[in-house]
């Protein structure tokens, strides 16, 4: 059954067009402002889960002449997605008023918060490659501006450019594995397929045949891979999200559990059937066990609950691209099931904190402790979460991590992957140990002894809990009943990632499995080591604190540091404050690209240019001209110069009057007394005579220089490329002119009505040019009057 | 240059230049010429007032107020009325490319009309695309003149 086109587009516009209408949301609500986020949010949850069970693409034209669309793709997957953007944003609108209580910029929250729900719902069902570049990036800029938050906090800022510089970069090697990608599509599946994700998606085997002829498989499969990991905070470019948490406890629920980080596991799930082979196995399950591996242990260092939080998501980032990167059907079993999982304790997770954070006045884990006391209802639900996100059974998270070790063991049993199939399923375990050791540590933030120093902690409101106990609530019903989440929403997530359909069935273990035995040995050893988690935290954060260049922050501080000092150094040397420094950098940058375009695309101007028969008369004017010249060079005054530089000027009109140019001719004329005319009024003030250095006389003298001789090039070179006699183009302009412009002047027919585009950019141009010569001369005067 | 013999030239060709200006933007269509060169003609008479009698002849001997020395130059009235003329003139370009929108026709189509047997003129031809022209006069004559009072008040 097709979706519905209106349904599906106001599903993905409703969040956009309420981001626009927030300022005046916010003027008649207030604060309030939040429960408005909350009724967009559900209608757009409910509007996409009234199209569960649909399947196909729905579109508006946008460019077709390309054959870009506003093209939606809906299946399982993509929905399921959506829907979690949509149903963890509904709540997470409903938790803000009450934290954000108080805090200043609410409209620009609540209005970046619309527009990133709405731009991950884009993302998940967009069906073109361009349409999906533009969301992705657009959940970028919407969680900088939700980062940076506290534009007046260095952290925040700090946070908020470093993740829109890798996710915004990231995205720009998926733009160009996109292109790719469309440029092999069209070749094999047809030119109106080129863009278009759902065709490709109808034809895998097809695609994945074409881009392995061309040589092309590799690159786009690590092009996207860059793409989908930076956004997902896959190592080594996982430091940005831990450090996004110096946005607002909201933001980081919604960014860090459901949304914007998953976007590149959606992706990667969403590519799976197309690229999916050895390659693929072997990128995707090393990268994501990595990730899981070592932000796993990076969260048992946190001091912070947040950073603990975000190191934990990273990791489970990471359990979930491993997962899709196994070929096997438990791979995508892992991914999907896992994706839904993670969502419902992560976020849950962030808005307790946030509750432990509001509450209690700090983050810092060593200071918090016993909270069970004052917060009870917060405590049960933090059970239920914190012992799914370590994977102890029956908690849904056991059952997505019981799926990774079977996709792990099986891997080793049906690829020829040598020493790799014992170390996946090994570093799963590892991994999982510190999974185990940090959810303890999570959870004892409300049992044990409540800390001397911890003030009065007053219960929160009503409104608080409401949103991680509905998630909690969620995350109990799906452990307690895993397949009722399972045909929901799973499976059809499944078919839409898996290579072929598999009835997925989930249940709690019965028999002994080698993956049971391995969730038992990693229960048994995060237990163990529990008791040692101090010196474990310790040991890290030694080990860190001896050598820097092993946190990724270390090399991002000293990159970007070194950039941002040498382009301060370019720039004071470019930029001095004196004109006559900028027009000789800018004349010198001109000629050098020209010139060496010239050269690397191997131009030679033809000799039949050299023995060019001038006219007595054009070459007597020509002669003036030349003279005319040198004149100029020579000339002792101000005055002089300008006179004789509008002789050559005037000569040149000439010319265009003898080559039959009159339009151009008359143009050069007044252009030429205009200029004439400026130096005029100009010229007063300049003093009459410069001391000038032999040295800046020599610099001017090879600048001039070589303007001239790019100039020349690029004339002979230009004009050589014109086609023998008139081209089409000339012919259809001389022959139209009349009968479609009404003109009998080629060239004002041509500026005004076959090229009045043209003409309005050069409007736009002139325009600008003034404005920006106001804005100079008001800037400089001060400006501090108005 | 406020010489005499500059004031009386300027006199005598400013009007000139205008009038030559005008039915250079008029016959634009079918002649050389149009709002681009009718634009930067008649910049060029406004240059040669300035050069003639000064920058602030035209706000003291045309418009009747005193000069503030003191001010900054963007606040002038005339400099204020060329930015308008500019802006405006942007305004009709746009305006003109949108019409064709109701008709269901792309982005600045243009067409003309021809009326036969007017009197005096006889064949006179109304051409759309007057008006974009008239846009680009508008920017031309509006853009230099901000630019050249400005940066001669400089």
């Amino acid at each position: 059954m097709p979706p519905e086109l209106s349904v599906v587009l106001a599903a993905v516009a409703l969040p956009f067009i309420a981001a626009v209408c927030t300022p005046v949301l916010y003027r008649l609500l207030g604060e309030r402002t939040g429960y408005a986020g909350v009724a967009v949010a559900l209608a757009s949850f409910l509007l996409l889960a009234s199209q569960r069970g649909t399947e196909g693409t729905v579109g508006l034209e946008w460019v077709p002449s390309l054959d870009i669309a506003l093209r939606f793709y809906l299946d399982g997957w993509g929905l399921l997605f959506a829907m979690l953007a949509c149903g963890i944003g509904t709540l997470i609108f409903l938790y803000s008023p009450a934290y954000m209580h108080g805090e200043p910029h609410l409209t620009r929250f609540y209005t970046a918060l619309l527009a990133f729900m709405g731009s991950i719902v884009g993302v998940a069902l967009a069906a073109d490659l361009i349409a999906i570049f533009l969301f992705w990036e657009l959940t970028s800029l919407c969680s900088f501006v939700l980062i940076g938050h506290y534009t007046a906090d260095d952290s925040s800022k700090y946070a908020a450019r470093m993740a829109m510089f890798i996710t915004v970069g990231g995205g720009l090697f998926l733009l160009v594995g996109l292109l790719l990608l469309s440029v092999v599509a069209g070749d094999v599946v047809g030119t109106d397929a080129a863009f278009n994700l759902a065709a490709m998606l109808e034809n895998p085997e097809a695609i994945a045949e074409g881009l392995r002829e061309r040589g092309l498989f590799l690159p786009v499969l690590g092009l996207l891979a860059i793409g989908a990991g930076t956004k997902s905070a896959q190592v080594p470019l996982h430091f940005w999200l831990p450090n996004a948490m110096a946005a607002p406890t909201p933001v980081s629920a919604f960014l860090h559990s459901a949304t914007m980080v998953k976007v590149g596991v959606y992706f990667i799930g969403r590519m799976r059937p197309i690229l999916v082979g050895e390659e693929w196995l072997f990128l995707f399950a090393t990268l994501g066990l990595t990730t899981m591996t070592v932000c796993a242990v990076m969260a048992v260092a946190a001091t912070d609950i947040k950073e603990l939080l975000a190191y934990s998501t990273a990791s489970h980032l990471g359990l979930m691209v491993a997962g899709f990167g196994f070929t096997s059907i438990y791979g995508a079993e892992t991914g999907v099931f896992h994706l839904l999982n993670h969502a419902l304790f992560k976020a849950t997770l962030f808005l307790v904190a946030g509750i432990v954070a509001h509450e209690a006045g700090t983050r810092n884990i060593d200071k918090l402790g016993g909270l069970r006391q004052d917060l009870p209802i917060t405590a049960i639900i933090t059970v239920i979460v914190a012992l799914s996100m370590a994977g102890i059974p029956p908690f849904n998270g056991f059952y997505s991590k019981e799926l990774l070790f079977e996709a792990a063991v099986e891997a080793s049993h049906h690829h020829d992957i040598g020493a790799l199939g014992w170390l996946y399923p090994a570093v799963a375990v590892f991994g999982s140990v510190f999974t185990v050791l940090y959810s303890l540590r999570f959870l004892s933030l409300f049992f044990g002894d409540r800390p001397e120093e911890l003030g009065h902690i007053h219960r929160p409101s009503t409104t608080l809990v409401i949103a991680p106990g509905v998630l909690a609530v969620l995350a109990a019903v799906v452990s307690v009943e895993p397949q009722l989440a399972v045909d929901v929403i799973v499976q059809s997530g499944l078919d839409a990632t898996a290579l072929e359909h598999h009835e997925m069935h989930v249940e709690l273990p019965t028999s002994y499995s080698t993956p049971v035995g391995m969730s038992a040995v990693t229960i048994a050893l995060g237990l163990a080591a529990y008791p040692f988690y101090g010196r474990i935290h310790g040991g890290i954060n030694a080990a860190l604190a001896a050598a820097p260049p092993i946190a990724a922050n270390w090399w991002y501080d000293a990159v970007v540091g070194n950039l941002t000092g040498g382009g301060a150094r370019i720039g004071d040397r470019i930029h001095n404050g004196l004109l006559r420094t900028y027009a000789t950098w800018t004349l010198l940058g001109t000629c050098g690209l020209a010139l060496a375009g010239f050269a690397a695309a191997g131009t030679v101007a033809s000799s039949e240019l050299i023995d060019f028969d001038a006219t007595p008369a054009v070459a007597l004017v020509l002669l003036v001209a030349v003279v005319a010249g040198l004149a100029v060079v020579r000339s002792e005054s101000h005055i002089a110069g300008i006179l004789t530089l509008s002789i050559l000027g005037f000569m040149i009109a000439i010319f265009y009057i003898l080559a039959s140019a009159p339009d151009l001719a008359l143009t050069q004329l007044v252009v030429e007394t205009l200029v004439l005319l400026i130096f005029l009024l100009v010229i007063e003030e300049i003093p009459e005579y410069y001391e000038i250095s032999l040295g800046k006389y020599a610099r001017d003298a090879v600048v001039s220089l070589a303007v001239g001789a790019t100039a020349f090039i690029t004339v002979l070179v230009t004009t050589d490329a014109r086609p023998e006699g008139r081209t089409d183009i000339a012919r259809v302009y001389a022959e139209q002119a009349v009968p479609e412009g009404g003109g009998t002047n080629i060239v004002n027919v041509t500026l005004v009505d076959f090229r009045g585009f043209d003409t309005m950019g050069e409007l736009v141009v002139v325009a600008m040019a003034a404005i920006s010569i106001l804005t100079l001369i008001v800037m400089r005067s001060g400006g501090d009057d108005e | 240059m406020t010489t005499v013999v500059m004031r009386t030239t300027a006199r005598v060709v400013v009007p000139i230049i205008l009038v030559v200006s005008i039915s250079l933007f008029v016959e634009g269509h079918n002649l050389p010429g149009g709002g681009f060169i009718g634009g930067v003609l008649t910049t060029t008479a406004f240059a040669v007032i300035y050069l003639a009698f000064g920058l602030d002849f035209l706000e003291r001997g045309v418009l009747g107020r005193d000069v503030d020395p003191g001010k900054e130059p963007s606040r002038d009235r005339v400099v204020v009325a060329y930015r308008r003329l500019f802006e405006y003139g942007l305004a009709i370009a746009v305006l003109s490319g949108l019409v064709p929108l109701l008709f269901g026709l792309p982005f600045l189509t243009q067409t003309f009309v021809i009326f036969e047997h007017v009197p005096i003129y006889g064949h006179v031809e109304i051409a759309s695309a007057l008006a974009f022209d008239f846009g680009v006069y508008c920017v031309v004559v509006g853009g230099l003149l901000t630019i050249l009072s400005v940066v001669g008040a400089e």
